[in-house]
């Protein structure tokens, strides 16, 4: 059974209306248990529409999404993925720990359950002493933390990330990618990751997506053939570089073939 | 801590400061000002400055000392207070009454957006119509109303007349509020598929508050405006509006004593921003500082 499939779907927003807009047309993909992939594009190519759909929070036009073999609907009301975003979206009123439990209390967890849940998960993203603090007293890069943290507590088996470190200065950046290697190697979590970084989709991914904007599909699929063990060393791999060229060549060839037809590069 | 202290500390020396500015203006406009005032083509332009029209600071504060009624051993203080403390209960009651009916209805219009759309320009209308007028009409259906044992206390149309104007700005901030959760959040809410209840109780309601606390903040000074203008019109006994005007019919003879009763509704308003700044600072204790300005 694969974790997401993602069958012939396409999303337009304002059907029928003279400002329709094709977000995305006939996207299949298949997303395997235990799977990192990333979908990479220029903005407006559909990418945080498609996480949308998998994650329920929109309805594609037509096709189909599953989700660990249930309906998108299902999923979500199952809790079988967790989601973070570019903002942290921490409760500011809330303690670091209360946050983590937010999903926990949602779903009707007992007090003493939800304490100790979140005191594992402060473990897991190596925040243990911050349980007490308020969101607005940690850096940005600790508040992601902390929103994966909340993402993971219910230990979904999938979790969706619509850039999550896109607000993130370039060296807490690359730490946070390997805390998120790091945390998914522990808990078994297939993910599936929106960025426009080539070198974060590289770096991360079994697989990277590439998308084309307007109307939104997928152009290519690259393969990263970097094994399961990743350190910052990985960065420095002939491997890396090819894997960072072919999704580049992959991108520019939709972007040629825009200049080509004499659209603006966006 | 210490900066919420220091802040307090600040605040109050500026309310000094001011008070004394005002104190300062009147004496010497009083000093210098003509005592008949100005005339400029027969008009008057400059307020008299005589005894009656402005009496000396220290005459209306050395007046709270002196016996209400010549030979009687109740103060105008004891009878401001006492008139003060009984406004402030009625306050209190039209403010709650006036809040829970602005939180209701600010619910109901994020609930529904056609409650909204139907309800919210009735509710500006009703801020228009003159308190003045209102008031006689509240006590006269309140007189006719009784339900079982339950018989309309005269207190309870000048309490329904301070929540009548408390309760618009709640409504007004109150949804405001409910609209500020960051689109993220909702979605994030959506993601636990929480429900519409869940959603506001732990994502709108605590957003909301930021925007809730100054609308309380107004609420609470209009429902003592809305009681001691119920109280002078209806001509409710025991209260601060009863004694402006009491003591107003005496300003011939003693023009320090109404400025007394001025400043007891002063100070009650004062006193009711001041409860609402307090709840304020508590509830506001573990957010990020730059909200709580």
């Amino acid at each position: 059974m694969s974790a997401v499939n993602i069958k012939n779907v396409s999303k337009a927003f304002n059907e029928g209306k003279a400002n329709q807009v094709d977000a995305l047309r006939d996207v299949s993909l298949d997303v395997k248990q235990g799977e990192f992939v990333s979908l990479i594009g220029p903005s407006g190519c559909g990418k945080s529409t498609l996480l949308r759909l998998i994650a329920n929070l929109l309805e594609p036009t037509s096709g189909e999404v599953t989700v660990n073999g249930k309906t998108a609907v299902q999923a979500r009301l199952d809790q079988d993925y967790g989601m973070a975003f570019q903002q942290a979206g921490l409760f500011d009123w809330r303690t670091v720990r209360k946050n983590i439990e937010l999903p926990l209390e949602l779903k009707g967890w007992e007090k003493a359950d939800r304490r100790t849940r979140a005191d594992e998960m402060l473990q897991l993203v190596q925040l243990p002493e911050f349980g007490d603090h308020y969101p607005w007293q940690l850096s940005g890069g600790m508040q992601q933390r902390i929103a994966i943290a909340r993402a993971l507590a219910a230990h979904p088996p999938l979790l969706l990330m619509d850039e999550p470190f896109g607000a993130l200065d370039e060296m807490t950046r690359e730490y946070m990618q390997g805390e998120l290697l790091r945390i998914c190697a522990a808990t078994g979590t297939t993910v599936v990751f929106v960025t426009h970084s080539i070198p974060e989709a590289v770096y991360l991914s079994n697989r990277v997506v590439v998308m084309s904007p307007r109307p939104g599909r997928i152009t290519k699929v690259v393969d990263v053939s970097l094994g399961g063990d990743r350190s910052e060393d990985t960065r420095n791999r002939t491997a890396f570089f090819e894997a960072i060229t072919a999704v580049r060549e992959g991108l520019r060839g939709m972007h040629a073939a825009h200049v080509g037809l004499g659209n603006d590069d966006r | 801590m210490t900066l919420i202290v220091r802040r307090a500390a600040y605040r109050t020396a500026m309310f000094a400061l001011a008070l004394g500015l005002v104190v300062v203006i009147w004496e010497t406009y009083k000093a210098v000002g003509p005592t008949d005032g100005g005339k400029l083509l027969g008009v008057r332009i400059l307020p008299r400055t005589s005894e009656y029209a402005m009496p000396h600071v220290w005459d209306m504060l050395s007046r709270f000392g002196r016996p209400e009624v010549r030979g009687s051993d109740r103060t105008v203080l004891a009878s401001v207070l006492a008139g003060a403390w009984y406004s402030f209960r009625l306050s209190v009651a039209g403010f709650v009454l006036g809040g829970a009916i602005g939180v209701g209805l600010a619910v109901l219009m994020a609930r529904f957006k056609l409650v909204q759309r139907g309800v919210l320009p009735y509710l500006v209308v009703s801020q228009t119509v003159p308190l003045i007028a209102l008031a006689p009409l509240v006590v006269s259906w309140g007189g006719k109303l009784e339900v079982g044992p339950f018989v309309w206390p005269r207190w309870l149309s000048a309490s329904i007349l301070g929540a009548f104007l408390a309760f618009f700005p709640v409504a007004v901030g109150t949804l405001r509020g409910l609209a500020a959760a960051p689109a993220a959040s909702v979605e994030l809410m959506q993601s636990y598929a929480a429900s519409w209840w869940k959603t506001l109780v732990k994502l709108k309601f605590p957003t909301a508050v930021p925007y809730m606390v100054p609308a309380f903040r107004l609420g609470a000074s209009a429902s003592v405006i809305g009681v001691v203008v119920a109280e002078i019109s209806t001509g409710l006994k025991g209260g601060i509006g009863r004694l402006i005007i009491e003591y107003a019919r005496e300003a011939t003879g003693d023009p320090a004593k109404v400025y007394t009763a001025i400043f007891g509704a002063a100070a009650l308003g004062l006193t009711m921003a001041g409860v609402v700044v307090a709840v304020d600072v508590f509830v506001m204790r573990n957010r990020p500082k730059e909200s709580t300005t």
